[in-house]
């Protein structure tokens, strides 16, 4: 019997055997349990817990991650498997080291968004939901990143970069490619500290707006 | 893990309400509970209203999502001003309300109706030819009905590998799901196992268990039948049979004492599955995994199709001439020097033959279905204290307690039946549930998962926690008041059963002693109590402290010590006991209980051994004393359906009939006493256990004999009191529960606890 | 008439997101004065300003603050509504970055006046920049104290506010949809009313629950502090106060511009410097799920709920996407049903299947496959969707197909006629060179 090591795993042989992994740190389940005094139940949790399963799981959940959210907070693993393949930013596959999300969603579609799509598909040679050899880039279209006077816009990590166009998107790429921010347990730490009453006095804080590209648009 | 579940209680479909509302169907004036979905009040003026997720037993909360049952609402104001609500609403979740004017078959519905069933039908793969559930499928039947006649569907349908396993009994075909939400549903409202979900969202929103894991629920095999298409199937009776070739017949599950209705269908002389049967005082809709599965038995190729006879330790066929021969020239020169262990499993009629065959025929009274460690006199402790012998409670009443406390028993494999009906009162009634055992229960979807507690006691220190929670009931004062009864000897012998003491020796903290305690005051409150104590050594003493909990907390009728097989009730009831006979009459010179019969066989006493019906090297609680009586008693004979490693050891095996060949009744774990119908012969040569004993009473020069299970039951009634004025047909579809005569009440002896020491004693198993 | 600052009254004030500078502007005032006021009073006030919810569907607010119980055996919950997704909408991102403590204000002022004693404030996942905006408001507003135990000195006041991240799916912007994922469940929406209780009357953990946009808690705010007789002179009749539109697309300048509700469409269009790379082709006022409203009627259309509505569109969340010529309307419908089959939850039928379905059609008609016939039956599918689906997002994703249709049919039929865009090759948005993953056929 096998064990998936992805939730996107088909197996080749029915029942996988359920799996036994466990990284949950003791400060990742501090966190959770003051996470979970927000609420009258423990259920609520689940959103916020499975953030901090991406980031102790390096960026995506496993069926491990799944099975240990489920377990400290008395939920079913099907439940959990439920929520996590729900919402779009939960990973369920490894991705690269930066995570780039393209919004082509209408006004970024009209706006130029899939040049820069090409561009990349071309610049990175991965196509759509493909990571690089490299493991560098995994390359994605988001349906509206909701910041539509700024289009084209760009998801990366915990940050949006604003302003992109089929030109200047490469610069991006390079200045990316020398960065340690944006990664996606970074992005999963940042949404798990914002939970945290008064974790923005201990510095918290999404990756630091560096001086990476993204000059301020008209409205900013 | 109960206590991270606060959204425990669901909101049923259909809510009970005392008050009436009018509301106009299709222009007809009805009135309905205030509150019914209008689904089930437009069937009460004979409308239709078709549906594929709406499911009566089911929670609200996720019904409504397939948009078939839509109708046309309007309601009345205050002023008479009827106003149509702008969209078509769902019936099934609509609540019925004074005034409201309900339509199902305008032009719009019927559009309606026809767009959904396109919708449902783009990524069907309409493969209904080689679809097990063709021909019984809501789906095909709706379409018939309310679809469209074709699809302007062009583009390709979605495609996924057929008949993906999800467990050894069920198959998973995710091109046909529509979506409904019934199983996963079940999953979470009935058996509580939460194990099928839906992953993924939109039109890529599937059906599955936690990453590919085996789907173990014990009662998987109900989302077959609740799938209203062919996605879940069966993967013992897949391809196996059109259901328009099967032939059905009503019977009762023989796995266990709770006595599910089932249907059997079959074809020729082949059983090709087991369905639930509609009964709501027993099993509802539903069957466990055991009852629904487990009946392969009946057609296999290893069952006994002749009577054998071991002959120089070789086993050669027999005809049943011979075999009577041989059998009833070993009982004349046995005189009564003979016994008869088993019908646990046999029908009420076959049961009532065999100890007449004995006690009238044979002058034996050595009968005994028992195979437990407890072998005592029959009127045990439950019934001298209470007045019951099994179950205080009907299955059906376990809903309405506020409080259910198990006690050791391990419910879903022991009492499934009863298991759903507590996990209902949870989780529709706000039951509160208190689970004590000396082990967790292996799989996390059994009791233990919304328990208000587990109380996990070191191993034999039942009395000491029972104990424990009196003393907290007694100092808190939390017992009503009942002048009646007199219970200072009680008091005094809990009073040093501090919480602290029950701590001490039982290994749960004293707070959860005394939080349980405090929750076994909320009346109705019923006790169920399983394996680890029916077994128990002390068996008499924790049965004792359990009737002082029920009655000081004025629950007197609300312990259950149900039975584990088929008919045990039923053999107890005719009289398979050494000290009783048919409906509990004593017996003035008792015979041998089973553990006496062995003994006696083992040391070649006792001359011939009759063993009907049960593997008692495997069944009885000590396999070492009956291979030894097998071994050594000089004629053995065993009737039975196949080969067992009991009847290997035998020197004559009479086949007899199975559930499905049979007619007959059995009685449940709550005295319900319900039909069973035969269906088909295996064989010519295989005979029911009744007739069996009445051709030997005859051969042996007995006076009555009986010419169907019929004419058995005639008896039974006339000479049973318990069972008086049961006749097949009064048993109708639900049976009949048959009750304890009110006349002599039952009075409670206050008696001292027993002796505490048993507590602190090591548990010798 | 025109741009009116209220809400953005100080949004360019240096370091307005810091606790200090917002009181020295008058930040919190409006909670003080409520503070002082009875909790009905409260209510009263908002229902005297005539603030009608800014999320989409304008239903007036102070009946969903008065809706909840006056008796608090159970606890009661403000949620705000900070999942913004519709489509061209980006206003709460704004107030939220920037005025993140007029926010808060507003939420604290929801909890006093339905003596709730947790407020949640539901963010997108995405929104992560700014959710740490608002984590800081809070955190600042507890240090204050604006929030906690017995808040500015009254008795009882105590009142929690914690923020609740999403995790990538527009249909939680859905009023019970959110509530599901609050719940920490799949976002599927819930029973609505009459099939249910009111959220007001049994919202999450069937507990009474208010729920607002962040337009709208920003609003109270307004409203507290500025006074209702102030805050209801602006507007029409029936639309009172102020509206952010988020003006996107082929415009010079676009951004957020608050305006007075009953504004003239092109009015607005010229404040944000008027279309770029062509003629004005067309307008979608309201966010993605509003029909779209061809050049030659923008000068009719007010922006206000009544006027919108009378015009056969929406003011909806006020997504103001401007589409010069170049666009093709059949490809911007095709990158439409795109988003709604990529969001529908799945739960029910109608939008489950059809939303996926009218994406296949027009991806069809776009890849010059189209069929006679086909403009009816995509107008036969909305049918079949619009007001039959669990809840609003199978309306929503067919109100902006019926209504191309209707104000653009020659081009749909050009396309099915000719299997060519009526603007030519390079007409817009692109058609991307790959393949759908909504449109494969097998998964694994």
């Amino acid at each position: 019997m096998s064990t998936p090591t992805t939730l996107t795993d088909r197996p080749r042989e029915p029942f996988a055997s359920p799996p036994k992994e466990r990284r949950f740190s003791a400060q990742a389940l501090a966190e959770l349990e003051e996470i979970a005094t927000h609420y009258p139940e423990r259920k609520a949790a689940c959103l916020p817990a499975l953030w901090i399963a991406q980031r102790e799981y390096s960026g995506y959940l496993t069926p491990s991650a799944i099975e240990e959210v489920a377990n400290y907070l008395g939920l079913s693993f099907a439940e959990v498997e439920g929520v996590a393949t729900f919402y779009t930013m939960y990973n369920l596959r490894p991705r690269g080291r930066h995570h780039l999300e393209v919004c082509t969603c209408l006004t970024c579609a009209v706006l130029g968004a899939y040049d820069i799509v090409h561009r990349l598909e071309h610049e990175l040679g991965v196509g759509i939901g493909q990571t690089t050899a490299d493991g560098e880039f995994t390359l994605s279209e988001a349906e509206c990143l909701n910041f539509c006077g700024a289009a084209t816009v760009v998801q990366v990590g915990d940050r949006y970069f604003t302003h992109i166009t089929s030109e200047n998107v490469m610069s991006l790429i390079d200045e990316l490619r020398r960065s340690e921010n944006y990664t996606p347990a970074k992005l999963a730490d940042a949404i798990v500290k914002i939970h945290i009453p008064g974790s923005s006095e201990n510095g918290g804080g999404s990756s630091d707006a560096e001086a990476l590209r993204g000059a301020p648009g008209p409205m900013l | 893990m109960s206590d991270n579940r606060l959204t425990q209680t669901e909101q049923s479909l259909n809510p009970p309400s005392e008050k009436r509302v009018k509301v106009k169907i299709n222009g007809i004036q009805v009135e309905v509970p205030s509150g019914e979905n209008i689904i089930e009040a437009a069937k009460r003026v004979g409308v239709e209203v078709p549906y594929f997720c709406y499911h009566p037993r089911l929670s609200k909360g996720d019904a409504a999502n397939c948009r078939m049952c839509l109708v046309e609402v309007a309601t009345t104001g205050p002023d008479g001003t009827v106003r149509k609500m702008p969209k078509p609403q769902a019936a099934c979740t609509m609540p019925a309300a004074e005034g409201m004017v309900i339509e199902t078959e305008t032009p719009a519905i019927i559009k309606d109706r026809k767009g959904v069933l396109e919708f449902l039908l783009i990524n069907h793969p309409l493969d209904c030819p080689v679809c097990d559930r063709g021909g019984e499928c809501p789906l095909q039947n709706n379409t018939l009905f309310y679809g469209p006649p074709t699809s302007r569907y062009i583009e390709e349908k979605r495609h996924f590998p057929k008949a993906y396993p999800l467990s050894e009994y069920v198959v998973f075909d995710r091109e046909r799901c529509i979506h409904c939400a019934r199983c996963t549903r079940f999953t979470e409202d009935i058996s509580g196992d939460t194990q099928l979900g839906f992953l993924k969202r939109g039109a890529d929103m599937e059906v599955g268990t936690f990453a590919q894991t085996k789907f173990t629920s014990k009662f998987s095999g109900n989302v077959i039948e609740l799938c209203p298409v062919g996605a879940l199937l069966s993967r013992t009776y897949r391809f196996k049979a059109r259901p328009w070739d099967l032939l059905t017949q009503r019977s009762v599950c023989s796995q266990c004492s709770n006595g599910c209705n089932t249907k059997l269908d079959y074809r020729v002389n082949q059983l090709q599955r087991v369905n639930a049967r509609l009964n709501e005082e027993v099993n509802e809709e539903w069957t466990c995994d055991r009852g629904k599965f487990g009946h392969e038995y009946i057609s296999s190729p290893e069952r006994l199709q002749t009577p054998m006879h071991k002959r120089d330790g070789a086993w050669v066929p027999v005809d049943w001439t011979e075999a009577y021969r041989i059998l009833v020239g070993r009982l004349k020169t046995a005189g009564s020097s003979v016994a008869g262990i088993g019908g646990a499993k046999a029908t009420n009629e076959d049961n009532f033959a065999f100890q007449k065959l004995f006690r009238e025929v044979l002058g034996s009274g050595n009968l005994d279905h028992r195979m437990g460690r407890y072998q005592g006199p029959t009127n045990q402790p439950l019934f001298d204290r209470l007045g019951y012998h099994a179950m205080g409670n009907a299955i059906a009443d376990l809903e309405k307690m506020q409080t259910v406390l198990v006690l050791g028993a391990d419910l879903q494999d022991e009492q499934p039946i009863l298991f759903l009906r507590i996990r209902k009162a949870w989780r529709f009634k706000s039951a509160t549930v208190l689970y004590a055992n000396d082990h967790r229960t292996a799989d996390t979807t059994n009791l233990s998962d919304f328990a208000a507690f587990n109380l996990i006691y070191k191993p034999g220190s039942e009395i000491a926690l029972l104990n424990g929670v009196l003393n907290v009931l007694f100092t808190e004062n939390l017992l009503p008041e009942n002048q009646a009864l007199d219970l200072t000897a009680l008091k005094k012998n809990v009073a040093e059963w501090t919480p602290a003491k029950a701590e001490q020796e039982t290994g749960i903290p004293a707070a959860e002693i005394t939080a349980a305690g405090r929750l076994l005051q909320h009346s109705p409150m019923a006790i169920v109590v399983g394996r680890t104590v029916t077994e128990h050594p002390f068996y008499t003493d924790i049965i004792a402290a359990l009737s002082s909990l029920a009655t000081v907390t004025g629950n007197i009728g609300n312990v259950n010590v149900p039975g584990t097989e088929v008919n045990s009730q039923g053999a107890a009831d005719m009289g398979i006991l050494p000290d009783s006979g048919p409906g509990y009459v004593h017996v003035t010179a008792p015979g041998m209980n089973t553990d006496a019969i062995l003994e006696a066989a083992a040391q070649r006493t006792l001359q011939t051994l009759w063993i009907v019906g049960a593997d008692v090297v495997n069944e009885y609680h000590n396999p070492e004393l009956a291979h030894r009586a097998l071994e050594n008693c000089p004629f053995t004979v065993v009737s039975d359906l196949f080969m067992t490693e009991t009847a290997q050891l035998a020197d004559l095996v009479l086949p007899i009939a199975s559930v499905a060949e049979k007619d007959g009744t059995y009685t449940n774990c709550e005295r319900r006493v319900q039909r069973i119908y035969r269906a088909f012969d295996l064989s010519a040569d295989i005979k029911p256990d009744w007739l069996i004993f009445t051709e030997v009473s005859a051969q042996m020069g007995g006076t009555a004999s009986y010419f169907s299970s019929r004419d058995i039951l005639r008896d039974i009634a006339a000479k049973v009191p318990t069972y008086a004025g049961i006749t097949p047909k009064s048993l109708g579809e639900v049976g009949i529960r048959w009750h304890y005569p009110t006349s002599e009440p039952v009075t409670e002896q206050a008696d001292p606890m027993p002796p505490t020491e048993s507590a602190d004693k090591p548990v010798s198993v | 008439m025109g741009i009116v600052n209220l809400l953005f009254k100080n949004r360019l004030v240096p370091n307005i997101e810091e606790i200090e500078v917002y009181e020295a502007h008058g930040g919190y005032s409006g909670l003080r004065r409520a503070a002082g006021m009875e909790r009905q009073a409260v209510i009263d006030e908002i229902k005297a300003a005539g603030l009608r919810g800014r999320g989409g569907a304008g239903f007036p607010t102070w009946i969903k603050w008065n809706g909840l119980p006056k008796n608090y055996d159970v606890p009661h919950y403000v949620i705000c509504n900070a999942d913004e997704g519709e489509p061209g909408t980006y206003k709460d991102r704004e107030l939220m970055k920037k005025m993140a403590h007029t926010l808060v204000e507003g939420v604290i002022l929801a909890g006093y006046a339905t003596s709730s004693k947790k407020g949640y404030i539901y963010i997108r996942g995405e929104y992560v920049e700014v959710a740490w905006q608002v984590r800081k408001a809070i955190d600042q507003a507890y240090k204050r104290g604006y929030l906690g135990k017995n808040i500015l000195g009254v008795e009882g006041f105590d009142y929690d506010v914690y923020i609740h991240l999403g995790a990538g799916s527009y249909e939680c912007g859905e009023e019970s949809a959110l509530m599901s994922s609050l719940m920490g469940e799949r976002g599927n929406p819930r029973l609505k009313f009459p099939h249910a209780p009111l959220p007001t009357v049994q919202g999450i953990w069937k507990s009474p629950t208010l729920v607002n946009n962040v337009e709208s808690y920003c609003a109270a705010t307004a409203i507290m502090t500025i006074g209702a007789e102030e805050y209801a002179k602006l507007g029409t009749e029936k639309s009172k106060g102020t509206k952010i539109m988020s003006v996107s697309g082929h415009v010079a300048r676009p951004a957020n511009y608050e305006i007075e509700l009953g504004t003239p469409l092109l009015e607005l269009l010229e404040a944000a410097g008027g279309v770029t790379g062509g003629k004005l082709k067309a307008v979608i006022p309201g966010g993605s799920s509003v029909q779209i409203v061809p050049a030659d009627r923008v000068d009719k259309i007010n922006l206000d709920y009544e006027s919108c509505g009378a015009n056969g569109t929406l003011l909806g969340s006020g997504g103001f996407m401007v589409f010069n010529d170049r666009t093709d309307i059949v490809l911007l419908m095709k990158r439409t049903s795109e988003f709604y089959a990529h969001e529908s939850c799945g739960k029910c039928t109608p939008c489950r299947e059809g939303t996926r379905w009218l994406f296949k059609i027009l991806d069809r008609i776009t890849s010059g496959n189209g069929q006679a016939g086909d403009v009816e039956l995509l107008l036969d599918v909305c049918s079949q969707i619009d007001g039959r689906s669990y809840c609003g997002l199978g309306d929503a994703a067919c109100w902006p197909i019926v209504g191309a249709i209707k104000a653009f049919r020659p081009e749909f039929d050009y396309w099915i006629r000719n299997k060519r865009s009526p603007l030519g090759a390079d007409a817009l948005p692109p058609t991307p060179e790959r393949v759908n993953p909504l449109l494969t056929l097998t998964a694994a």
